[in-house]
């Protein structure tokens, strides 16, 4: 209990609501990141998976590649990112750059995997009934292959949401503030009610992210496939 | 009578291997002194590689005078440490004099001297006691690249104290509360970090040194036993104004080893702590963190290096 009193204090405390060090301030770090990671992961993710799911050519050798990015743990790709993005721009490579490389090659795989199964899920007799009707490749995945697969493709882009969200935590670590920066400020002053306190915020803030992508995955089936 | 004389030869084998794999092999200690009148010692440390090295080291250099030494390494963080020594279960670990001090709630300063006498007392409540402590420290400090250093001719805190607005500073999150960061830089170097360009980095980590290595800060928060310092051939600057925790290595034993012990007990463990520079320490980190060099590979070459073995 008095420990939750001290987390409660902390919350509290006006120190973490105004000055340089503010909850407010790690929440949009940790917000901003994520969401310009994520734009960038559905960038890079979705035309991938959409060409390889409707072509189906090269997807063996597409899939082995962006499941590097689930193999590499998230700490190897700031890791990986961080030496490069020195070297190119000194001071610039701190925090926001390396720490977005490596959250968006953790957010590819779900993405470009779940696209990839959600088009090949699409059945072969609908696509050769829309060629006949004389429909172009582009019009196809347009039309038909798209909003069938959406559902699974939309689930991919919330594990990949949910993912990179959870991860930015990470980004204190090369200097990109963030709730984790909370968690180190706690390990290097020992103050644990700090380190829980901003723990619990990225869990809320992933819980959060979870629903909202959810709603948007369930809101995003087409009327054609729906129950009612 | 085949399955007895397999049996035989499969004991007989049994018995060569398990002497082989046994160190010393159960032929002669080099001390005079024998074995029997000596207390078996087991060594514990803390689960990060220098406490390990230090300890293996320390395990050495009583095996070497005849004891008989157990190991049991990398146990967990301090509090684990300490209740395996309290309950018995190791007799020996390396500790850090600040560390230890604020851990058992005795006073902590710059002044290794005192803060020794301050844990001793304490230690002493505990039914422990702790040895000579080593002349090198693992504190937290600052460190600056070469060429810096060599151009604006800093080599102490208060040299880059003249100059810290001119530089980038790569600090510790939660340094502007720390007493011993921020506040302390403030009052005893009259560093002010709230008017500097400050990055926030993981102190002592692979991403602080590699971020001052590459031009994108200037003065990175270090441990001053880290590899990275060698690797990088970073300048270390004094903490001449003693703003930091004397953070000496000293080894601790429970009062009963200790007793039960010939002089010769306290003798090797005291010849070893003189031996530990901050410079001999960081390059312990290199050979073990680095080089990936073993625990009992790095201890028994730093011993021979030292001449103590």
């Amino acid at each position: 209990m008095e420990f939750l009193g001290a987390v409660f204090a902390w919350f509290t405390d006006p120190a973490s609501w105004s000055g340089r060090n503010t909850i407010p301030l790690r929440l949009w770090e940790q917000v901003s990141l994520s969401a310009v990671s994520l734009a960038l992961a559905v960038a890079i993710a979705l035309p991938l998976g959409l060409y390889i799911g409707h072509t189906d050519r090269g997807s063996r050798l597409v899939v082995a590649i962006a499941n590097i990015g689930r193999a590499v743990p998230s700490l190897g790709w700031l890791g990986i990112a961080l030496p490069i993005t020195l070297v190119l721009f000194q001071r610039g490579g701190l925090g926001f750059l390396p720490a977005c490389i490596a959250l968006v090659a953790l957010g590819i795989p779900p993405i470009v995997t779940n696209t990839y199964a959600g088009l090949r899920e699409v059945s072969r007799d609908l696509l050769d009934a829309g060629r006949g009707m004389g429909m172009a490749e582009l019009q196809l995945l347009r039309r038909v292959e798209v909003p069938i697969a959406l559902p699974v493709i939309m689930a991919g882009v919330r594990s990949s949401a949910v993912t990179i969200v959870a991860t930015a935590t990470l980004a204190a670590v090369v200097g990109g503030g963030t709730l984790g920066d909370f968690i180190l400020q706690g390990l290097f002053v020992n103050d644990q009610p700090r380190i829980f306190g901003a723990a619990v915020l990225v869990a809320l803030l992933a819980l959060a992210t979870e629903m909202v992508f959810g709603y948007l995955q369930r809101r995003v089936v087409s009327p054609g496939l729906g129950t009612g | 009578m085949r399955t007895r004389r397999t049996l035989a030869l499969g004991a007989v084998l049994l018995a060569l291997v398990i002497s082989a794999c046994t160190p010393g092999g159960g032929s002669t200690t080099p001390s005079a002194s024998p074995a029997a009148q000596k207390p078996e010692v087991t060594v514990g440390s803390a689960g990060f590689d220098e406490s390990a090295v230090v300890a293996e080291i320390y395990a050495q250099a009583l095996e070497a005078h005849g004891y008989t030494v157990k190991r049991q390494l990398e146990i967990g963080e301090r509090p684990d440490v300490q209740a395996a020594l309290t309950s018995g279960r190791v007799n020996l670990v390396p500790e850090y004099l600040g560390g230890l001090a604020s851990y058992l709630k005795a006073d902590v300063s710059s002044d290794a001297k005192a803060t020794f006498d301050a844990m001793q007392v304490k230690l002493a409540a505990e039914d422990l006691i702790a040895f000579d402590y080593s002349p090198g420290t693992d504190a937290d400090g600052w460190a600056v690249r070469k060429e810096t250093a060599d151009q604006l001719n800093l080599k102490a805190m208060s040299d880059v104290a003249k100059v810290a607005d001119q530089l980038v500073w790569g600090l510790a999150p939660g340094c502007p509360t720390n007493p011993v960061c921020g506040p302390g830089l403030k009052s005893t170097y009259g560093i002010d970090i709230s008017k500097l360009q400050v990055e926030s980095l993981s102190p002592c980590s692979t991403e602080m040194a590699q971020a001052l290595n590459n031009s994108a800060i200037d003065v990175a928060q270090v441990c001053t036993t880290q590899p990275d310092i060698q690797r990088f051939n970073f300048v270390l600057l004094e903490d001449d104004k003693a703003l930091q925790p004397a953070q000496n290595l000293a080894p601790v034993a429970r009062k009963d080893l200790a007793d039960a012990a010939p002089a010769d007990f306290a003798e090797t463990l005291n010849a070893v702590s003189a031996k530990l520079t901050t410079d001999e320490l960081t390059k312990l980190n290199v050979e073990v963190s680095v080089n990936q060099t073993s625990f009992a590979n790095a201890a028994s070459q730093w011993l021979k290096d030292q001449g103590l073995i």
